[in-house]
């Protein structure tokens, strides 16, 4: 918790330290005092971390800062308590999926100087591309048994990639929490490696993407329910 | 999300859907993608030899509304513009013309880059030959 130890207290002006509630008066401190969604929960920003551990120290949180508490404490203190809870909340849901808590971590890295854009792999576009062809033309006719067990087919094999994606993206992410974990000092070569793991996690959840975007369109052609995050598609 | 008149329109009615043969004389191909929305673009000039002007230009997209109009239109600019008029058009010109909101200026962007990816194509493929026969002419 760099940075926060000379945080004041809003109230009496003592040193909180980090701490989520004034070590002298006792009132709730502002969400402030977190620097990121791993710190939320006292955790090192790793991407290999225990479940267990997040969701027990979530439940912690959530109950000293639920609002219900704050009923008889003054504006102040009730605002600061539906403010932390809420982030307590959007926290857990970043760091308790995988994916998710990738995606965040290099969001945070990056911060405002977001690296180049991750290109997909020219060949996967082109698959993706007849993919959408042969899907476009399936469409257009009645689904017939021998395409929609072709069509089947397609989503299975594309899902078993995507699987196959998500392993190669944790294996990564294990490369990464072993390069933060090793040494703090900075040097030419170990910021080379840093780009290139974040790189290829980048390049990893793009080709993910596309597998996603690509087995839900099949869902949606064999006439199913789609679980889509990507729900800024096709508005 | 409420869509101009313009992007509705190619969106309903796309200029130039399809395709040409990546062989043809004069052909280059674009292919983009926008990973965060998954949608794929093919983008293809068709560019006359002999004049250096583009003679044709087809599209395919796999995206939302917006990523369809911006390549739509960016066919319907591109034709009859040389290669190096083509270079110059600007995602923002595109952005203007449909009156993108801002959380839809990536689908521009996109069309810009497979503008500039069917220009380098053509440019890696047949850029020779078109210097080749402007020499001959002058």
């Amino acid at each position: 918790m760099t940075g926060s130890s000379r945080t004041l207290c809003w109230n009496c002006q003592s040193a909180v330290g980090g701490e989520y509630f004034c070590p002298q008066c006792v009132k709730v401190q502002p969400a402030s005092v977190w620097s990121d969604y791993f710190s939320v929960f006292g955790l090192p920003r790793k991407l290999g971390l225990d479940l267990g551990e997040l969701q027990q120290r979530f439940y912690e949180w959530s109950r000293k800062f639920h609002p219900d508490f704050f009923q008889r404490a003054t504006p102040e203190e009730q605002a600061i308590s539906l403010e932390n809870s809420a982030l307590v909340n959007t926290a857990y849901r970043a760091l308790r999926d995988p994916i998710a808590r990738v995606e965040y971590l290099i969001g945070l890295e990056e911060g405002a100087v977001k690296g180049i854009p991750p290109r997909a792999p020219r060949d996967l576009l082109e698959e993706m591309l007849e993919m959408q062809e042969a899907l476009e033309e399936a469409k257009t006719s009645a689904l017939d048994a021998e395409t929609r067990k072709r069509l089947e087919g397609e989503r299975e094999r594309l899902a078993e990639r995507r699987k196959a994606e998500e392993a190669r993206l944790m294996e990564v992410a294990g490369e990464w929490d072993a390069l933060v974990g090793a040494s703090d000092h900075a040097s030419r070569e170990r910021d080379a490696v840093r780009r290139k793991l974040l790189d290829g996690m980048k390049e990893i959840l793009a080709v993910r993407a596309y597998l996603t975007t690509v087995i839900n369109d099949l869902s949606e052609a064999l006439g199913e329910e789609t679980h889509t995050h990507v729900s800024h598609r096709r508005h | 999300m409420a869509y101009s008149e313009k992007v509705i329109d190619h969106y309903n009615n796309p200029r130039n859907v399809g395709s040409f043969p990546k062989e043809i004389p004069g052909v280059g191909t674009g292919l983009v993608g926008a990973p965060e929305c998954g949608d794929v673009m093919k983008l293809q000039i068709k560019v006359n030899l002999d004049t250096g002007v583009i003679e044709d230009a087809k599209f395919k997209t796999f995206g939302c509304g917006s990523a369809i109009a911006s390549s739509s239109l960016a066919t319907e600019w591109l034709k009859g513009k040389s290669v190096d008029e083509a270079m110059k058009i600007k995602n923002t010109d595109i952005v203007n013309e449909l009156k993108l909101p801002p959380v839809k200026i990536h689908c521009s962007v996109l069309a810009e880059d497979a503008i500039k990816a069917a220009l380098a194509d053509y440019r890696g493929k047949w850029g020779k030959k078109e210097v080749a026969a402007g020499a001959a002419t002058s």
